[in-house]
């Protein structure tokens, strides 16, 4: 695997680009966003399926539900927050209860825009966007990951939100198609299970390296669908382990973790230890010390898991 | 345009509304007021302008009707019922558990509805994006939206109304079923939206300014806009809140009406001396 990082944005509007060119129902929808969502050759090479619409988020997610219906497959890329929050009755109704073949993807999702404040974080759409029924959630981990879920994404025939970030991301797994509610057992352990989602991935494997060394044999689960989230893997890695810690860039309350307790507390309750931000306005500053603030770089991460094994 | 044919449309409107008053029957209670004012409108689009099969509601070629403002679903009910859509029987579910004519309309529930609307300001971007669609698909289908005067604050519908005029989607046309009234009272009370068509013309779009209840400058006005090109089009139709039952028209208590045993038998006396008197 390549030690390079990539651009999660670029990742995922180049595999667009390469989907779109053998189905051409693909249309891509911009609110001033699609440059910035790495749709530069989409655009040029099919400029009449690229609709711009300038910044118009309420306004692009009917439009999309709309062009849904004369078999279009609309895809729309901006801030998360302005793809989740700001429409979210148009998301509800138009994308969820119509139950329309409309891809939204959040990008710069989580804390990512980390410099540019509380307004362009995203850490409550998992739990938001989980509430309207029949919509999938996707949360890739690395660039190839990425890749695959667009390919998965855009066969899939349904409402779909996926989050990806904006920082720039390592390879951490082998290519491989993406299966839609299939949680990955990176590592199989049983003194504790990591499960987590997206880019922090890279983090909590860093971080179960370190466990490594100290002693410990951690499981670590990687989870990029977050809505069907995958149960059978849950309920093996709480009888296996006793003891789940999950980590997720989003608010601890609504996401990951809650959907992990969730299906925890109707299969086989266990102790669950959340990683998170805590549900207030994040702060600002660069990414890496945001999340160093909030425990979620691998030294934060050992050190609630090795407080958790021990209590 | 003959005038039998005018005729005949007012004899369906009139049987259309006394569907409506079935479905409140029924039920108990409904959006009456709304859905007699734009009855007129319906009833021309489904019966004489839309392309449209019962037998086959989703044929790609179909025009598409968008109730924007969903709780006059009744009419739109109605409409779909006479023109055979489903069996008249399903108009006396109305209200119940289940129900495949829910209190806004349901896609997935009902042949012949194409969007789910009642959360208002929702359907003029549904309909710009179905709009756009058919015209890359060369389609030549059409898009009515009917929209209640009392929902144009809501700012959605001006992302929509720029972004139909920006793409010229002269396949879009657009009724404001202008009753004047909402639940609160006078519209232009509540919230005053007026010039309405000097606003939608404005952000581009081509318009005209009728009386929403009268068939033939319904009819008429449509013809004339069909044939403009390269804009969208807004119809500022002048309507009379609970048109066709008398006690209710132009008053804003009949917005939702829960009928007593003698306003129901007054309204339906009434619509059945107009349906009797236009069948001779």
């Amino acid at each position: 695997m390549s030690k390079e990082l990539r651009d999660p944005r670029k990742t995922f509007g180049s595999a667009v680009f390469e989907a779109a060119k053998t189905n051409e129902d693909i249309v891509v929808l911009s609110a001033d966003s699609g440059g910035s969502s790495g749709f530069g050759e989409f655009k040029s090479t099919y400029p009449d399926r690229y609709f711009e619409f300038g910044i118009m988020e309420q306004g692009v997610v009917g439009v999309a539900s709309g062009l849904a219906t004369t078999g279009k497959i609309p895809v729309f890329c901006a801030i998360a927050p302005f793809v989740t929050s700001r429409p979210y009755e148009m998301f509800r109704n138009d994308i969820g209860y119509m139950r329309q073949n409309v891809k939204i993807v959040g990008r710069n999702g989580g804390i990512s825009y980390s410099d540019l404040g509380a307004t362009h974080h995203s850490l409550e759409d998992f739990a938001i966007i989980r509430m309207i029924p029949d919509v999938v959630i996707l949360s890739p981990q690395d660039p190839s990951e990425i890749e695959n879920a667009v390919k998965a994404m855009l066969d899939y025939n349904g409402p779909v939100y996926m989050r990806i970030g904006n920082q720039s991301i390592p390879e951490l797994f082998e290519s491989k198609p993406f299966e839609i509610g299939k949680g990955n057992l990176i590592r199989d352990g049983q003194d504790v299970a990591i499960i987590s989602t997206g880019s922090l991935t890279a983090n909590v494997l860093d971080a179960a390296k370190v466990l490594e060394d100290k002693g410990y044999n951690p499981m670590v689960i990687g989870m990029p669908t977050i809505n069907p989230i995958d149960e059978e893997l849950i309920e093996y890695a709480a009888r296996k382990t006793g003891k789940i810690v999950t980590v997720e860039e989003h608010y601890i309350p609504g996401g990951l973790g809650s959907i992990v307790s969730e299906v925890c507390s109707k299969t086989f309750p266990v102790h669950i230890k959340m990683l998170g931000v805590p549900k207030t306005y994040a702060t600002s500053g660069p990414y890496n010390e945001i999340l160093e603030f909030y425990g979620l770089d691998a030294k934060g991460i050992v050190n609630s898991v090795v407080d958790f094994i021990n209590k | 345009m003959e005038s039998q044919k005018i005729k005949s449309l007012e004899k369906t409107a009139a049987k259309c509304r006394r569907k409506v008053v079935r479905m409140i029957e029924a039920s108990g209670a409904g959006h009456m007021g709304g859905a007699l004012s734009c009855m007129d409108i319906v009833t021309a689009l489904y019966f004489h302008f839309m392309n449209i099969d019962p037998k086959n509601p989703k044929m790609p070629e179909r025009d598409r009707f968008i109730l924007s403002a969903g709780h006059k679903c009744m009419a739109q009910y109605a409409a779909l019922a006479e023109k055979g859509f489903f069996p008249e029987e399903i108009l006396d579910t109305y209200g119940s558990l289940h129900s495949k004519i829910p209190g806004h309309p349901d896609m997935h529930k009902l042949p012949g509805v194409e969007a789910n609307t009642g959360a208002l300001g929702h359907g003029l971007s549904i309909a710009t994006g179905m709009a756009l669609g058919l015209k890359q698909n060369n389609m030549g289908s059409k898009v009515y939206v009917v929209m209640g005067d009392g929902e144009l604050p809501e700012g959605s519908n001006w992302e929509a109304a720029a972004a139909a005029a920006h793409y010229g989607l002269d396949n879009l046309v657009v009724f404001v079923d202008n009753n004047g009234l909402q639940i609160s009272g006078k519209t232009a009370e509540v919230m005053n939206m007026d010039p309405i068509g000097e606003r939608f013309r404005a952000f581009g779009w081509e318009t005209a300014a009728i009386d929403g209840n009268n068939m033939e400058e319904i009819v008429k006005t449509i013809e004339y806009l069909n044939t403009k090109k390269g804009r969208p089009k807004a119809i500022i139709a002048h309507t009379i809140k609970g048109k066709g039952i008398s006690f209710a028209e132009d008053n804003y208590k009949y917005h939702y009406w829960k009928p007593n045993k003698d306003e129901l038998e007054k309204a339906i006396n009434e619509l059945d001396a107009v349906i009797k008197e236009e069948t001779k």
